[in-house]
């Protein structure tokens, strides 16, 4: 099974990623709503450099309780049919990167948009080791 | 997708906030950014008034790609009357915060009169106020960063220091610490509203009609035309691989102007910096990554760049890099333009040396170096004269013909006397001695055409200018060297229309003409695009200029030759026939 992973000592925080998922999974750029949390930014101490994704752990699908999130060959997908917005989803991510929109919530697909627009190769797929 | 249609106006004196309708006429004519930010200075302020006033207003405007996946799209254009100069005055800066503004809903922010008391604007989408910066008066832009965001949590802010609230026309804006509106005092107009911030947060999306078909065919056009060889020295190296271009061909500015060599450039060349280089950094959408992070034992900073070596380092016959870098880190926190900061203390070295004033410091002197950006941006003792820039010092204190500045602003890091072009390019510049209108040393002194002779040069100037214009007002990052066609290819699928490379070279020639009609109702002319008298007359001693001027009546030839070209008359005004052509 092969799922997200950041290697933060190869980004730059240009946010492409952020743009690239936005475009594919909710057809406008708008980083915010981006299924995964990828940030580069200074505080007092320095430059901190954090990025979460998508690894897979399917605490959501466990906890839906709708089985709104299906996992099948290791992709995840939402149901928005059988949504109640309840966002407990949203709350149970490890890795806070379900995002909550208007209706429904955004898992990652692994569309890989991600990966395709990452200039250096600071986030890639690979096996998932359990 | 390009444009959200709304500007927020925001009156300081008032306090009040609306929103009004993007002028689309104008959108379509000067595109955003640079262009459409002199456009709307150039219609609303009056002629002749004081900078520092409540007359004055700061239009921070974003362009049609910002916001967008398309590559090197991060820029906002800061744009003001100057301080510095009482030209037109228009800033470029990276970062993060152009796309949070087009994301809150707004194209441009056109901000007011004066506040009676310190304050920060916060733009959070739809809600926009005014809050209390009394407890950030008084201290730099960095702490000032972090404070709001400790109260605001995850925001974008662009912030001045002492400097600006000191009104220096050197003063600039920073944003994310290491990023700056660097030139021409932009950050003394903010200090002079009692604006100390900026902030913004915003949640809007920018839709397209097939935003997948957009994006693959941009991630097409990123792959084959951005991750290239005449980009990437910005991802390996960033400016700092200019100290060794600039070395060879003999235009580092060296000891104020005095030399094109610094004997110990290897100290603070690209490789002294790659060393101490931790981390690379990039602006919004940009894949690039200029920003280099780095971090010694006493210092730690986002730079330097370029400019800031070549000023602060060898105009400075400073040549150890830590003090550079703590300079670097000083000036951003206090918001001194590295630029005129490095270049009048340079003066202030010489005019020592030579007898004439005796400022307290000279070349190399690493101790007062570093006491300066405190002096200056707090105006204490021999910091307060410096404070106001190479062209006052020379009044006051005479130098003149060694006073490096073209309209009052000071000259940045290539030598006029090794890269002719670079001349005409501080003379004619809009806003003084700059190197951002256009830049040919890359292809003269840097590349394959004769730097020592005028053959060409007005016309390869203007060209640089027009393009550059348009990359300004688009806002694609200079640091892309992408071609007028490929503009026109991106703007295309941007704007959901065919635009031409041919129209965008006018959209240029337009904004040019637009910033010079501005400068020509200040009064300024001919006289005010001249050098100074050393690159005329002060043959250069080492290196590959040794024995080098610009000799005045070549230049005189070669401003007139850009005059003609231009379709400006012999005194440098824009000709009726041209304004009609431009529809100005």
């Amino acid at each position: 099974m092969k799922a997200l992973f950041f290697h933060a000592e190869k980004c730059i925080g240009c946010k492409l990623c952020h743009l690239a998922c936005t475009a594919q999974n909710e057809g406008e750029f708008n980083p915010r709503l981006a299924r995964l949390k990828i940030t580069s930014h200074y505080n007092r101490e320095g430059l901190v450099v954090k990025g979460q994704t998508c690894d897979l752990c399917l605490s959501c699908v466990e906890a839906c309780p709708v089985d709104a999130i299906v996992e099948k060959n290791g992709r995840l997908s939402f149901v928005e049919e059988l949504c109640t917005d309840c966002a407990l989803c949203v709350d149970i991510c490890p890795n806070d990167v379900i995002v909550k929109k208007e209706k429904g919530i955004g898992v990652c697909v692994q569309c890989r948009s991600c990966t395709n627009w990452c200039p250096t190769e600071a986030l890639t797929f690979e096996e998932v080791s359990k | 997708m390009a444009y959200t249609g709304k500007v927020l106006r925001v009156n300081l004196s008032t306090g009040k906030a609306e929103t009004e309708a993007l002028n689309d006429k104008w959108a379509k004519e000067y595109l955003g950014g640079k262009g459409l930010s002199i456009k709307y200075l150039y219609e609303e302020l009056e002629p002749g008034i004081d900078p520092l006033s409540e007359k004055n207003k700061l239009v921070l405007m974003t362009g049609p790609i910002t916001g967008t996946i398309v590559p090197n799209s991060g820029k906002l254009a800061v744009a003001a009357k100057s301080p510095a100069t009482g030209t037109i005055l228009d800033c470029s800066i990276g970062g993060h915060f152009a796309p949070q503004l087009k994301y809150a809903g707004y194209d441009a922010v056109i901000i007011e009169g004066k506040s009676n008391i310190p304050v920060y604007l916060f733009i959070d989408d739809d809600r926009v106020e005014l809050r209390s910066a009394a407890d950030m008066w008084g201290k730099g832009a960095h702490e000032t960063e972090h404070m709001i965001s400790d109260r605001l949590g995850e925001v974008v802010t662009m912030a001045i220091g002492q400097a600006g609230e000191n009104l220096l026309p050197m003063s600039c804006i920073s944003t994310e610490l290491y990023r700056q509106a660097g030139r021409g005092g932009i950050g003394a107009v903010m200090g002079s509203k009692n604006l100390k911030a900026v902030s913004v947060r915003g949640s809007k999306g920018l839709k397209a009609p097939d935003i997948r078909k957009l994006s693959a065919a941009l991630n097409k056009i990123k792959k084959e035309d951005t991750l290239t060889e005449d980009n990437m020295w910005a991802y390996s190296d960033g400016t700092p691989m200019i100290v060794d271009l600039s070395q060879q061909t003999g235009i580092l500015p060296t000891r104020n102007f005095q030399e094109g060599t610094f004997d110990e450039f290897e100290k603070v060349n690209s490789e002294a910096v790659k060393a101490v280089t931790k981390a690379k950094k990039a602006c919004f959408a940009c894949p690039l990554a200029c920003g280099k992070y780095v971090e010694t034992g006493t210092t730690r900073v986002e730079g330097p760049e370029y400019e800031t070596i070549a000023l602060c380092s060898s105009n400075c016959g400073i040549s150890d890099l830590e003090a550079v870098l703590e300079f670097n880190r000083l000036c951003d926190d206090y918001c001194l333009d590295t630029i005129s900061a490095g270049n009048t203390i340079a003066f202030a070295m010489e005019m020592t040396e030579k007898g004439i004033h005796d400022f307290g410091i000279r070349f190399g002197d690493v101790e007062k170096f570093l006491q300066m950006p405190e002096l200056m941006s707090n105006k204490e003792g021999v910091g307060a004269d410096l404070s106001q820039g190479v062209s006052y010092l020379a009044d006051k204190y005479g130098g003149k013909e060694f006073a490096m500045q073209v309209k009052k602003l000071e000259i940045p890091g290539y030598e006029a006397r090794g890269s002719w072009s670079m001349g005409l390019a501080y003379g004619t510049a809009d806003r003084g001695a700059c190197h951002l209108r256009a830049w040919p040393a890359a292809v003269e002194a840097f590349g394959d055409i004769d730097p020592f002779t005028i053959e060409g040069k007005a016309e390869l100037v203007i060209d640089m200018q027009n393009d550059n214009s348009v990359k300004f007002s688009a806002i694609f990052c200079d640091f892309w060297a992408l071609s007028t066609e490929r503009m026109a290819e991106i703007l295309s699928l941007i704007l959901e229309r065919e635009v031409t490379a041919e129209e965008l070279t006018t959209i240029g020639d337009r904004v040019y003409c637009l910033a010079r009609l501005f400068n020509e109702r200040e009064g300024f002319t001919r006289k005010d695009d001249g050098l100074p008298e050393r690159i005329h007359k002060d043959e250069l001693t080492t290196g590959a200029t040794k024995g080098k001027l610009l000799p005045k009546d070549e230049y005189d030839k070669m401003l007139s030759e850009y005059y003609k070209i231009r379709g400006w008359d012999e005194d440098g005004k824009v000709t009726a026939d041209k304004k009609a052509a431009l529809n100005l």
